[in-house]
């Protein structure tokens, strides 16, 4: 254990970067830029607004870990990364890390969404992810929000009050945008079509969920975690209750910063 | 028939005697042209919300640029997507019959083949000397969005659109991406950045794989000289130059004083002239068949 130590997580997403500072199991500060096409310069940027935040110098960090997609073009010299450890063993890291009583994380990013299960020891057992035609749910999702002209989390309001069930495409994101947009143009309300773009994803989530047993307790996490109305119809189609997790978008990089991934 | 290609800086209102506009509600941006007689004064475009509200604000971005009101048209003809939700249209057509009239407008007589390549839908459309669309085919779904997607691929890069097409024109050897799905080759170009290729390399990837769509879907319907291309995509160098090398056809050039989004918008004006006049002359005689300019 790093009783002390000052530790620092970066998961270089695909399409954000996140970075927290932690002393110990404690966590300092945190930051997320966009990960852009420069991968190193976002994970160098997150990094020193996370350290921005707690006043702590770049010198005293005890040890740099990477996650995400992007963990192995983010160990170069100049970040200093003490070393990588793959997105799952994070995110169910970071999660039993949060909640002791949690047994499947769900990580819905934006990109990629999976889920991960562990036992009481936060062993890892069995890990799911989407497969391609389901990519991209996160981008969608900010996308359609763009579309309506509304920010994410208004959206994700104004989805809570759709009171018709409306159904976009039951597979692909972009067959999903254009019946989006099919909706909007036949003059549907601005609430019934941002309530169909949260069920269309959490379905997508579902179907995924069906290749593996959840265990209870069920915690999400990730970009998407951050949406009322997503979670709140994750429970219906999953028939299991789920809870969200403080700084759900950050778990990953907590549990890279405070994985021991067999490093003593 | 006569070529309008420059908008009129100093419109004279109270000499008009026909004043008209076309609104384009597409699924990204709404655009709209206002014609007094026949010349274009005024034009917009506005990004798409809710379709009923952008088409208003569209007409009266336009408006705003002249000294008239909404009610001093005589005629408005909605076109695009939400072309059903503009309340004050007095007819709606398609945006095939637009597209036609539109770049035979602006290109002249010789025009044969009008690939629109919009936020939402990519279709290509045949016609006469005259601008009568005489054929057409419709993207299918799983090209659809190929604008929209560009956009979010850009705000991804970090980069303007024009900017983008042009990086993706600085690298001839790039790996193949799915040409079929956008969403696939959205998540291979991650994969790429993943095995550190050059950012030109992964840009003019993307952009061959998105031109090779388009140019599959014009090949299959044959593309017939003169070829043009209108709509958003049109401003993107790296999307044109591709599927002009890809179908080995070249298009005309772009006017620069014409912005390929608008011309959709301009037929759908040019289609209100002609029903007004047609209105207040003797309407018996010649009932069917619109007949543009």
């Amino acid at each position: 254990m790093n009783i002390g130590k000052i530790l620092a997580g970066i998961d270089a997403g695909h399409v954000a970067t996140k970075a927290v500072i932690m002393r110990g199991r404690e966590l300092l500060g945190y930051c997320t830029v966009p990960t852009g096409f420069d991968v190193v310069d976002a994970a160098q940027a997150a990094l020193n607004s996370a350290l921005k935040n707690t006043g702590i110098s770049g010198n005293e960090l005890g040890r740099i870990v990477a996650t995400g997609i992007f963990k192995e073009i983010i160990k170069v010299p100049s970040l200093n990364v003490t070393k990588t450890v793959p997105e799952y063993v994070a995110d169910a890291t970071g999660a039993f890390f949060l909640n002791k009583n949690s047994r499947t994380v769900i990580d819905i990013g934006g990109n990629i969404h999976k889920a991960v299960s562990y036992d009481q020891d936060g062993t890892l057992l069995d890990v799911i992810q989407n497969d391609k035609c389901a990519d991209g749910l996160g981008i969608f999702y900010t996308n359609m929000a763009n579309a309506l002209g509304l920010s994410e989390e208004e959206m994700s309001e104004l989805a809570l009050k759709s009171t018709k069930n409306l159904s976009i495409a039951i597979q692909c994101s972009l067959s999903a945008e254009s019946d989006a947009i099919d909706l909007m143009c036949q003059g549907a309300d601005i609430a019934d079509v941002a309530g169909a773009v949260s069920r269309f994803i959490v379905e997508r989530v579902a179907d995924m969920c069906t290749y593996m047993p959840l265990t209870k307790d069920i915690v999400v996490i990730g970009g998407l975690a951050k949406s009322r109305a997503i979670v709140n119809h994750l429970p219906d189609l999953t028939k299991k209750e789920v809870s969200v997790l403080k700084l759900p978008e950050y778990v990953g990089a907590i549990g890279a910063a405070i994985s021991d991934g067999g490093e003593k | 028939m006569s070529e309008h290609t420059l908008i009129n800086e100093h419109p004279d209102f109270a000499k008009a005697q026909v004043i008209v506009a076309g609104v384009d509600v597409g699924a990204v941006s709404s655009k709209s042209v206002i014609l007094l007689d026949g010349q274009p004064c005024a034009v917009s475009q506005v990004k798409t919300r809710m379709p009923e509200e952008s088409a208003s604000r569209a007409i009266n971005e336009a408006l705003a640029k002249t000294n008239f009101k909404l009610e001093n048209i005589h005629y408005i003809v909605g076109t695009g997507c939400g072309r059903t939700q503009v309340p004050f249209a007095h007819r709606t057509i398609t945006e095939i019959p637009c597209d036609a009239a539109g770049a035979v407008h602006i290109w002249g007589p010789s025009v044969r083949t009008v690939l629109d390549i919009g936020g939402q839908s990519c279709r290509v459309i045949h016609c006469t000397g005259k601008g009568r669309a005489t054929a057409f085919l419709w993207n299918d779904k799983c090209a659809a969005g190929i604008g929209r997607s560009m956009e979010v691929f850009a705000n991804l890069v970090k980069k303007e659109v024009t900017e983008m097409g042009n990086i993706a024109l600085q690298s001839d050897k790039f790996p193949k991406l799915s040409d079929f799905c956008s969403v696939y080759a959205q998540s291979e170009f991650f994969d790429l950045i993943r095995s550190k290729a050059s950012k030109e390399q992964a840009i003019a990837a993307y952009h061959y794989a998105m031109a090779k769509r388009i140019a599959t879907l014009a090949a299959r319907s044959g593309v017939k000289q003169d070829f043009v291309i209108i709509g958003g995509l049109a401003r993107n160098p790296g999307i044109t130059d591709w599927v002009e090398k890809i179908l080995e056809v070249r298009r005309l050039a772009p006017k620069p004083e014409w912005d390929p989004a608008l011309i959709t918008a301009l037929g759908a004006a040019l289609f209100a002239d002609t029903f007004y006049r047609r209105q207040q002359s003797d309407v018996s005689k010649k009932p069917e068949e619109s007949q543009c300019a």
